[in-house]
């Protein structure tokens, strides 16, 4: 201890008599305590107590300040149910519940709640991803529309199941009686547990009739394998199998038919290996998903196919030659070469659903010898069976007055088949089962409330002999019953639970015995049980000849309307999911709405504008709809997406009640067939209609010749490895020394642009990871959608021929461009066009757009410019090459984003949850089951971005720390490349070496985004390779 | 003080040091004119403007204005500039001036330095206010807290502006209080009713007018001139770095420190002419505020202004030399892009319109002064919304390329900050006298 004495003041060091005396008191005047407390004897109190008193006081005082927090209840289980951990997810096998036939998916379920489909990388069949609508649909399990219990018209509050059967059978019964039938309308659901039930009851009930309705039909396709070899099926198709792909207005990656098997089968080729990828040619009139991906697009009338299919049939040498049909150009005779060359490995697909061009596709494949290898007829799709013919013919009878009563099992035609509600009206008992009040429902005398599937169980067979099992993953939110039970009692079985054992549960495990066989809970387990056979060739019975003669003299109409699904919503059947809606179109990148897709040419030629209100009329009606003026539609083509315009219950609110315009009306049953393709249209401007505002997420087409997509043809790419990639850039050199990140993680993410189709999985399956708000239609209009990951899509000019710049220069100009040169900069050429008189042509070259996709999220730059420029270190770097996110700390000022070159940074402008404009998702306590527990629900006014699911980062080191091992950097991946049906996002530690980020980081494909910029991003992205021919064949220096 | 007879007189009319304390007064002692009344009205409804906007913004959220995903700053940030540099004009008048001993200054730099302070707090609630959580307005200070390890980022130009404006606020604050107190004095020493008395005479802090009291009044406002001068160019360097250090084309660039001080003077100096020009007009203040006055002020803006404009051109070229896309997208954008018209308006009103002042007809005649002068104003302030909204509307991915129009909201707090400004300098003219009365008695024999 120091011995040297400190003072306070010289009085102290002269110990004056004033400091002294003073000192001796602690206060130099007494403190009035006593005459204070003078009052009450009680409180006289020396200075220790009233300390004690003034403790007691204030901690008096704060625990009575605490009482005034909110109460949350955490009830702890009493008896905690086996397997269940709390913070612990626990993944059950099921089947996703967007689509009737079932596709495998494993579902998230933490504490009781399912919050994510995953998908299932077991079956290996289907690709091991999952579509935007398969993880949007999970929001209808937490839907408040859904419906309570069993209903019956003209009563709003459920009854109890016991007197809804009694009324049914009694009611059924009287109908049988009367001699009339029952009507069974199935969705055309592949569920086995339906079919067993239908069979039950009918077998109690003889008089029933079963029809199958689906809003999408594919009857072209079945009619004509029918006819072809015998057998109505839609046949498996491998595009995996397929090195040249020609496709006739197909959208095989976007809606036609099974498109998220497609997706994984199609990319398995699209990355060039030993110097070969597959071609895909498009002929399509309305800009598809599957269009945008294809190498060479050509622009189409759809009521023109057969033409077409004939031109390829004849250049294939399939039928002899007939005058005046020259169809888009080369591109026929060039596709019939490569087709020609591929052979059995060359296939033809028709998005057409007349039957006899399907005749016509079934002969060119046929030809190819493509069945077997990419067709197959043994395993055959079965998750379409609905023809519109039995329908129809099902209305006729009901018109007739012969049916006493109707089962809509699910389907929900009168929503989206014109004039079956008067029909069905004509039924004296109407009962529908569905979750929530649809329009059949509506209509209905009796809603047998089904339970979601995911609190029901059911086996499918989407694929002959490939059967998915689906098991309940909640018990039951509602009062509701599965649909086959409720079948089953009202054909007279007890389908009350018993030992804790549903109907449902015993019914699937009877079924599983009778049709699929094995461990029932093995297969459980694994969600697929597959029990194939080999592929046989089909023998034929029509010739290619004939198809070809019959469509020969079908010309196309001048003019046509093409309805089309949207990948968002696709038939409209989960039209109330609000993940769907807010999903940008991959394409139009529109949210929220459907509208009428029109071609530069048109537009210009009647001085119409995007958003301008139009009526379109078709011979089979009229609807009143706003423009887009879409980029690669064909001249003289119009497009509307199916789906929209559902008539939701008057309690659903906002955005999802005002949804479009139905266009289901619009279909041409006049062939015998739904027809999509209308001819005869006419578009005139509804006057005095404003212009009509979409919720667009990009509104810039082009990407301005910017060295952001980086592309090169196969036979570049072939003779270097480097093309299109070799940009001539500084040494960048920095004058600090830069983070050591070789120990410990590097995490990185590589983006191959070859496999991306721009499809949006990835976004929804990323919104729900994280917590992501929708924000409705008004806030994306204000540029305000808050999607963690978005997908850029840049339209770039194939180049003019020298003809179409002829047409476009009337006034010369001194610009010249020249013909057969790659046009990004389009300003010149609408210079060309706006010069130009004659307004119909000028605008031609819109029809031929090439699209690229890139999918856009925060690039974890090691140099981030966000993170220097925040004031109160809201975003900072981890060690591992994280780009982090501290919520809490973050005040808003919105620095960050403005700095952030890749405009990835999303702000929360307004409280998204609790949002009083949404009674869905995060503002209703039902919605809020769906959040992840393992990620912040952010406020209003903090900055959020990717994190590169940084929670599933932290989960998987702690599991390998419990474990007490290394953790591997394969065990888990971030949401997005887990779902990607396509496999384009690869997330990894670039410290491993032997992981495949790090192989693809040496990839010479690779690139970063925006490298100059020395900002070091994290994500790299891989060259896109086109297969067209090379534009140059000299070799890069 | 020698005095050349070639030069005009720096107050006219023939002032006696009585005139010049009756004239001064005469606002303060006697009762506001209808005038005032009419000005300070429409002040405060601005002022409940910008209470009402405020309150609505921190309510619903700035989702109440149209910023968006790229285009996150707007008219806030625009504001922010625009009001800061209008600052600028007093701090140059009162300390630049002073130290080189222009006397011309001495009638004008009280309401100067009174539009300073104001300017600044009008300018302070758009950082205050632009933020998500203005609740937390506090955490940019660096407070020690219980945190744990949380500390404020000294990388951030937004921390540099907080340490940049708080300074200069309470510099410029304490040199126009310092120069207040000989005038209180003089306004206590006239009071008649005792509030007054006690009033002024508190804010006097017992100023007696002795040599002693004078000789220290002078040094200190020499130190605090030696202060504030170089304030007058760090704030706005300091201002343009959070643009100038961001990697956003049209804001990376090097020219921006000396291009914001000169645009900030330019501004200053404008709005200074358009509130003295009024004050001189409504108080009858001709005799002290003389047309030689507006041709010196008029000089500095035709200087800066035409400082601005090379700046505007520098900034062209080099993006043109460049050689690098974006940056020159960014000027292109701005010249022909959607807010071409507001490129063009800012220079109009910037380059173009100031060259007037070659004309010494234009210098000297007051309403056309003013006409400019306002002019100068709406330029000043498409500037900073040029270089805010247009440089982070097209940036690199054009994937993210959007428009962005202000809400209603956004423009009733802009005017309602002109409330606020209006407010206090209608409130200090009443209660303050607006021209130095002691300096201005020092030269009132005087010529330039």
């Amino acid at each position: 201890m120091s011995s040297n004495k400190y003072w306070k003041g010289v009085e102290e060091l002269d110990q004056t008599q004033e400091f002294v005396s003073s000192n001796a008191n602690e206060f130099s005047e007494g403190l009035p305590l006593e005459q204070v407390f003078s009052n009450d004897d009680s409180t006289r109190a020396n200075r220790r107590d009233f300390l004690k008193y003034f403790g007691f006081g204030l901690g008096a005082v704060t625990l009575a300040a605490c009482n005034k927090a909110p109460i949350k209840k955490a009830i702890p289980y009493v008896e905690k149910p086996d397997n269940v951990t709390p913070g612990v997810p626990l993944y059950y096998a099921s089947s996703s519940v967007s689509n009737t036939e079932g596709f495998p998916v494993l579902v998230k379920v933490r504490e009781g709640r399912p919050i994510k489909f995953e998908p299932n990388k077991e079956a290996t069949y289907f690709g091991g991803g999952l579509d935007g609508l398969g993880h949007s649909a999970l929001l209808s399990l937490y839907d408040t529309n859904r419906l309570k219990g069993a209903m019956v018209a003209g009563k709003r509050k459920p009854i109890a199941w016991k007197d809804f059967d009694k009324e049914i059978v009694t009611a059924l019964n009287k109908v049988k009686a009367a001699g009339k039938s029952i009507a069974i309308v199935t969705d055309g659901s592949t569920s086995l547990l339906s079919q067993q039930a239908i069979a039950d009851f009918s077998a109690t009930y003889n008089n029933t009739d079963v029809v199958s309705y689906e809003p999408i039909s594919y009857s072209g396709i079945t009619r004509a394998n029918n006819a072809s070899f015998g057998k109505a099926i839609i046949p498996a198709y491998n595009f995996q199998n397929a090195d040249v792909i020609v496709s006739f207005g197909a959208d095989f990656l976007g809606t036609w038919i099974s498109p998220i098997k497609f997706h994984s089968d199609y990319s398995k080729n699209r990355v060039p290996k030993n110097g070969k990828m597959s071609k895909h040619y498009q002929f399509e009139s309305i800009m598809s998903l599957t269009g945008s991906n294809a190498d060479v697009r050509v622009p189409m009338k759809m009521s023109n196919v057969g033409q077409h299919l004939v031109a390829l049939y004849r250049e294939l040498g399939g039928a002899t030659p007939h005058k005046g049909m020259e169809v888009a150009g080369n591109n026929i005779k060039n596709a019939a070469e490569e087709l020609r060359a591929a052979g059995n490995k060359g296939l033809v697909v028709c998005g057409s659903n007349n039957e006899a061009d399907q005749l016509l596709v079934n002969a060119i494949n046929m030809m190819l010898g493509g069945y077997g290898t990419t067709i197959d007829t043994t395993n055959y799709y079965m998750g379409q069976n609905a023809d519109e013919a039995a329908f129809t013919s099902f209305l006729s009878k009901a018109k007739s007055g012969a049916y006493g009563a109707v089962i809509t099992l699910g389907s929900n035609p009168v929503y989206s088949y014109s004039g079956a509600e008067e029909i069905l009206a004509k039924i004296p008992v109407r009962i529908s089962t569905s979750i929530t009040m649809d329009e059949t429902s509506s209509n209905a005398t009796h809603v047998a409330t089904d339970l979601h599937p995911l609190e029901s169980w059911d086996i499918k067979q989407p694929y002959k002999g490939r059967f998915i099992l689906a098991q309940p993953t909640i018990s039951p939110v509602f009062e509701g019953r599965q649909a086959s039970s409720s079948l089953a009692a009202w054909a007279g079985a007890d389908v009350s639970e018993k030992n804790e054992l549903s109907h449902a549960y015993k019914y699937a495990k009877k079924v599983f015995s009778s049709a699929v066989g094995g461990d029932f809970n093995k297969a459980l387990e694994l969600g697929v049980v597959e029990n194939t056979s080999s592929p046989s060739v089909p023998s034929f019975n029509i010739t290619g000849g004939e198809a070809a003669d019959a469509l020969a003299t079908k010309k196309g109409s001048a003019t046509e309307l093409v309805l089309y699904q949207k990948v968002g919503v696709r038939d409209g059947a989960y039209g109330n999911t609000p993940w769907a809606h807010e999903m940008p179109d991959p394409v139009s990148k529109v949210t929220w709405d459907n509208y009428l897709t029109m071609s530069m040419p048109d537009a210009k030629a009647n001085d119409i504008s995007t958003g301008d209100v139009v009526k379109v009329t078709v011979p089979t009606g009229s609807i009143q709809i706003p423009v887009l003026i879409q980029p690669g539609q064909t001249k003289s083509t119009y497009g509307i997406a199916l789906g929209y315009g559902r008539l939701l219950p008057d309690d659903v609110k906002n955005d999802l009640k005002d949804l479009g315009q139905n266009a289901y009306p619009l279909v041409d049953m006049k062939g015998g067939f739904a027809d999509y393709t209308i001819g005869d249209v006419k578009i005139e401007r509804v006057a005095g209609a404003s212009t009509y505002e979409f919720g667009i997420t990009q509104t810039h087409y082009s990407i301005e010749g910017r060295d952001i997509i980086r592309e090169a043809t196969l036979d570049e790419y072939n003779i270097d490895p480097l093309a299109g990639s070799h940009v001539h850039k500084p040494k960048m050199i920095s004058l600090w020394d830069d983070y050591d990140y070789s120990k410990g993680h590097h995490w990185a993410m590589a983006i191959d642009l070859n496999s991306c189709t721009g499809c949006s999985a990835c976004i929804v399956s990323c919104s729900i990871e994280n917590n992501v708000p929708i924000v409705g239609r008004d806030e994306v209009r204000r540029r305000r959608e808050m999607h963690w990951l978005r997908i850029d899509r840049y339209y770039s000019f194939e180049a003019p021929t020298k003809k179409d710049l002829e047409l476009s220069i009337v006034h010369g100009g001194d610009q010249t461009v020249e013909a057969g040169e790659q046009m990004t900069k389009e300003k010149v050429m609408e210079a060309y066009s706006e010069a130009s008189e004659d307004k119909s042509t000028a605008y031609n070259y819109y029809e031929n757009v090439k699209v690229a996709h890139q999918p856009m999220m925060c690039q974890h730059c090691d140099n981030a410019p966000c993170e220097t420029v925040c004031p109160v270190l809201a975003t900072t770097h981890s060690s591992e090459g994280l780009n982090q996110m501290t919520y809490n700390r973050c005040i808003g000022t919105k620095y960050c984003g403005n700095n952030c070159p890749y405009k990835v940074r999303r702000f929360n402008w307004f409280r998204y949850n609790e949002n009083d404009k949404f009674d869905y998702h995060f503002s209703n306590d039902l919605g809020k089951m769906v959040i992840n527990p393992d990620v912040t629900v952010r406020s209003r006014g903090v900055m959020e971005k990717c994190s590169f699911c940084v929670q599933r980062i932290q989960s998987t080191k702690l599991t390998a720390k419990r474990e007490n091992r290394k953790m591997n950097t394969d065990e888990f991946t971030t949401a997005c490349a887990q779902t990607c049906p396509s496999n384009a996002i690869v997330f990894g530690d670039l410290n491993d070496k032997s992981s495949e980020i790090a192989q693809l980081y040496a990839n010479d494909r690779s690139y970063h985004v925006l490298e100059e910029l020395g900002v070091k991003p994290s994500v790299q992205y891989m060259t896109k390779i086109r297969n067209t021919k090379a534009t140059s064949t000299k070799k890069a220096h | 003080m020698y005095s050349a007879d070639i030069r005009q007189p720096l107050v006219t009319g023939g002032k006696t040091y009585s005139d010049v304390t009756t004239d001064i007064c005469r606002p303060i002692e006697n009762k506001p004119t209808n005038s005032w009344w009419l000005g300070f009205s429409i002040g405060v409804v601005l002022l409940l403007v910008l209470a009402g906007t405020l309150a609505w913004t921190v309510w619903e959220g700035i989702g109440t204005w149209n910023t968006n995903k790229s285009v996150m700053w707007g008219w806030d940030i625009t504001n922010f500039v625009f009001w800061v540099g209008i600052g600028h004009a007093g701090t140059l008048i009162s300390a630049v001036l002073l130290l080189f001993r222009q006397k011309w200054r001495m009638s004008i730099n009280r309401s100067a330095e009174a539009m300073t302070i104001f300017a600044v707090f009008c300018a302070a609630i758009f950082p205050l206010f632009h933020m998500g959580r203005v609740w937390l307005g506090f955490w940019p200070l660096p407070l020690p807290n219980a945190f744990g390890s949380l500390w404020v980022n000294f990388n951030s130009p937004l921390l540099w502006d907080v340490f940049a404006i708080s300074t200069y606020l309470s510099v410029s604050l304490v040199f126009w209080y310092l120069g207040l107190i000989p005038d209180i004095a003089t306004v206590r020493d006239r009071a008649t009713s005792k509030a007054r008395k006690y009033w002024y005479g508190f804010f006097a802090m017992g100023w007696n007018g002795s040599a002693k009291s004078w000789g220290r009044y002078e040094v200190v406002a020499l130190i605090l001139a030696g202060i504030s001068t170089p304030l007058v160019l760090s704030v706005h360097t300091i201002v343009s770095m959070d643009f100038a250090t961001s990697v956003i084309p049209g804001w990376h660039t090097t020219i921006f420190p000396p291009y914001f001080v000169a645009g900030a003077i330019f501004s200053g100096f404008g709005m200074v002419l358009t509130l003295l020009l009024i004050a001189r007009h409504v108080m009858n203040y001709q005799d002290y505020i003389t047309k030689e006055h507006l041709e010196a002020m008029t000089k500095v803006i035709l200087l800066t202004g035409s400082v601005v404009g090379l700046a505007y051109i520098t900034e062209f070229v080099i993006a043109a030399y460049s050689g690098y896309e974006y940056e020159q997208y960014a000027f292109a954008n701005r010249m022909f892009g959607p807010y071409a018209w507001a490129y063009w308006t800012m220079m109009f009103c910037n380059l173009m319109a100031p060259q007037v002042f070659w004309s010494k007809w234009a210098r000297t005649t007051p309403w056309f002064i003013f006409v400019i002068s306002i002019v100068v104003n709406i330029g000043m302030w498409f500037e900073r919304f040029v270089i805010i909204v247009t440089s982070l509307h097209r940036d690199f991915l054009p994937s993210s390329w959007v428009m962005y129009h202000a809400t209603w909201v956004e423009v009733g707090i802009f005017l309602g900050t002109f409330g606020l400004f209006f407010t206090c300098f209608f409130l200090f003219a009443k209660f303050l006298p607006v021209i130095n009365m002691a300096e201005i008695k020092t030269i009132i024999k005087d010529k330039e």
